[in-house]
């Protein structure tokens, strides 16, 4: 996410997002480390991009928050509407967490295993995922 | 004997790297604490205690700056200003001039922390082992930048003030505070400080008055009657707490401070003029010139976004012209809706069709209470007679 996040580029980083936010079955984190200034245009950026994902069956989920994105959150009431993890990684595995176990572990294997597999069947149902 | 005391405000560095007593600039010294600024505090217990001259001297500039209306003045002592560079050597030249006026004793204490001592121990202590420098220590061990030097002494004065008062020239015996001691080395330790005097754990006493146990309030407040405060709380002079707002767990809400609807304030103080926005949760923080230190996060950050936190106009004539153009936008809007919105009234509950069956007969008769003749019906003879009958229906 970019450092501010005021206004104009909380719209501009709208219109990036959008295509994934509408894709069926969103599956979405955003890494927040290099946000240092967030406002009410910000958080709202934020609400939209969940209320997007949601209705297209899908998640978003927040991670690496900065000391001053998290203020922020706490702030306005908004942190407890998401999930909200240490680690990227940390967030994108937690997508995986609820699958039934007979493709479970298509995600728990290293990338390189997963790069040389055919299409993990739990991809079939066309939910993206993109770290932003 | 004549004792005098020299005030020093700043001048952090020999505290080591780290300490920045100060926010958004402003020396922790000079903001308010239930209601009275930590200087003026210090000042009037060093009157107590009868010391008769005070000299405050401060690296800070605080007459110029954005927010100079929000910092306290003290008219009444005598104030100097010196930069970084020439601070020290404005202690040593106030402790000289102190000399020459006659005083014997002087009191030379950095805000700082700030130190409930005993003064008069104190100088007894620096009397009865005849030493030129006496150094006030806490518990541990560690100084608490108070000394008390004999006039006559003045090499040890220009020794101690060289060292930024981390060192003496000679050893002496140190007294001991066992009153309370606060650093004040950061917006957390102010919010101990606020805290502890809400909790009576210090000397220090809200300003203002006890509108119920624990509900401190100033002059001219205003609490919107639809908000909560909760005890222990201190709502400080021209403050002001709008609707549905909730105050609790020893928040602090320095004068001219406001919290706008629905927003919950929670364990937390407000600085002079700080404005918090409509509907939020400020927990664990130190709020103030625009600046929120979360407490638990150990983290100071910086909201530009007026919504969340900004200032109250500083000057009166500012707060006057905000009010009256709130005023003249607001009147407009009311009188349109009033003309042309449509209204949102309830209309009145329709009471129900009496059904027609013999179960419905018998409920309507209950329900208008139909006088009946029976002994049972003259013993319940208002409505609830009907609930009892066909409550468990």
């Amino acid at each position: 996410m970019p450092e501010k996040m005021n206004l104009k580029q909380a719209r501009k980083f709208l219109k990036e997002v959008e295509p994934f936010l509408i894709s069926d079955r969103p599956q979405v984190v955003f890494d927040m480390s290099q946000v240092r200034h967030i406002d009410a245009a910000g958080v709202d950026v934020l609400l939209r991009c969940m209320r997007e994902a949601m209705k297209h069956d899908g998640d978003l989920k927040l991670a690496s928050l900065s000391p001053q994105a998290a203020v922020v959150l706490e702030l306005t009431r908004a942190g407890r509407l998401f999930e909200i993890y240490e680690t990227s990684t940390a967030a994108a595995k937690s997508f995986s967490c609820f699958l039934p176990n007979a493709i479970r572990h298509l995600y728990e294997q290293p990338l390189d295993s997963l790069l040389q597999m055919p299409a993990p069947e739990a991809h079939s149902d066309g939910s993206a995922g993109l770290a932003a | 004997m004549d004792v005098r005391a020299i005030v020093l405000i700043g001048g952090a560095a020999g505290d080591g790297p780290g300490v920045a007593e100060n926010i958004a600039g402003i020396p922790l010294a000079y903001l308010d604490v239930l209601g009275v600024s930590v200087i003026e505090r210090v000042q009037r217990r060093l009157q107590r205690f009868g010391v008769s001259c005070t000299t405050i001297i401060s690296d800070s500039p605080c007459d110029g700056g954005p927010f100079a209306h929000a910092v306290p003045s003290l008219p009444s002592l005598p104030h100097v200003h010196a930069e970084t560079e020439q601070f020290w050597q404005a202690a040593e030249e106030t402790f000289l001039k102190y000399a020459e006026d006659g005083a014997d004793l002087v009191l030379a204490l950095r805000v700082g922390p700030y130190v409930e001592a005993d003064y008069e121990a104190l100088i007894q202590h620096h009397l009865d082992h005849r030493c030129a420098v006496t150094m006030a220590v806490d518990g541990e061990f560690q100084s608490l930048g108070l000394f008390v030097l004999s006039a006559s002494a003045r090499n040890d004065a220009a020794a101690l003030f060289k060292n930024r008062m981390t060192r003496m020239r000679r050893d002496c015996a140190p007294f001991f505070v066992k009153g309370y001691c606060n650093r004040l080395r950061s917006s957390a330790d102010l919010r101990k400080l606020a805290l502890d005097g809400l909790l009576a754990r210090n000397e220090i006493r809200p300003q203002g008055t006890e509108l119920k146990p624990g509900v401190w309030v100033g002059a001219a407040a205003r609490i919107h009657r639809k908000a909560r405060v909760i005890a222990p709380a201190f709502i400080g002079a021209h403050a002001k707490v709008r609707a549905s707002v909730l105050i609790t767990r020893g928040t602090v809400l320095e004068h001219h401070a406001e919290v706008d609807c629905g927003t919950v304030v929670e364990n937390s103080s407000l600085l002079p003029f700080a404005r918090v926005g409509a509907g939020l949760d400020v927990m664990h923080s130190v709020v103030g010139f625009r600046r929120l230190a979360h407490l638990r996060q150990n983290v100071e950050v910086e909201i530009s976004d007026e919504k969340f936190v900004g200032m109250v106009p500083l000057t009166a004539v500012s707060r006057l012209a905000g009010s009256t153009a709130a005023l003249f936008a607001f009147l407009p809007m009311q009188i349109y809706r009033g003309l042309f919105a449509s209204s949102q009234r309830n209309s009145a509950a329709k009471i129900p069709e009496c059904p027609e069956d013999a179960t419905g007969a018998a409920l309507k008769a209950s329900v208008l209470e139909v006088p009946a003749t029976g002994a049972e019906s003259s013993e319940f003879p208002s409505n609830l007679a009907v609930a009892r009958r066909y409550g468990d229906e």
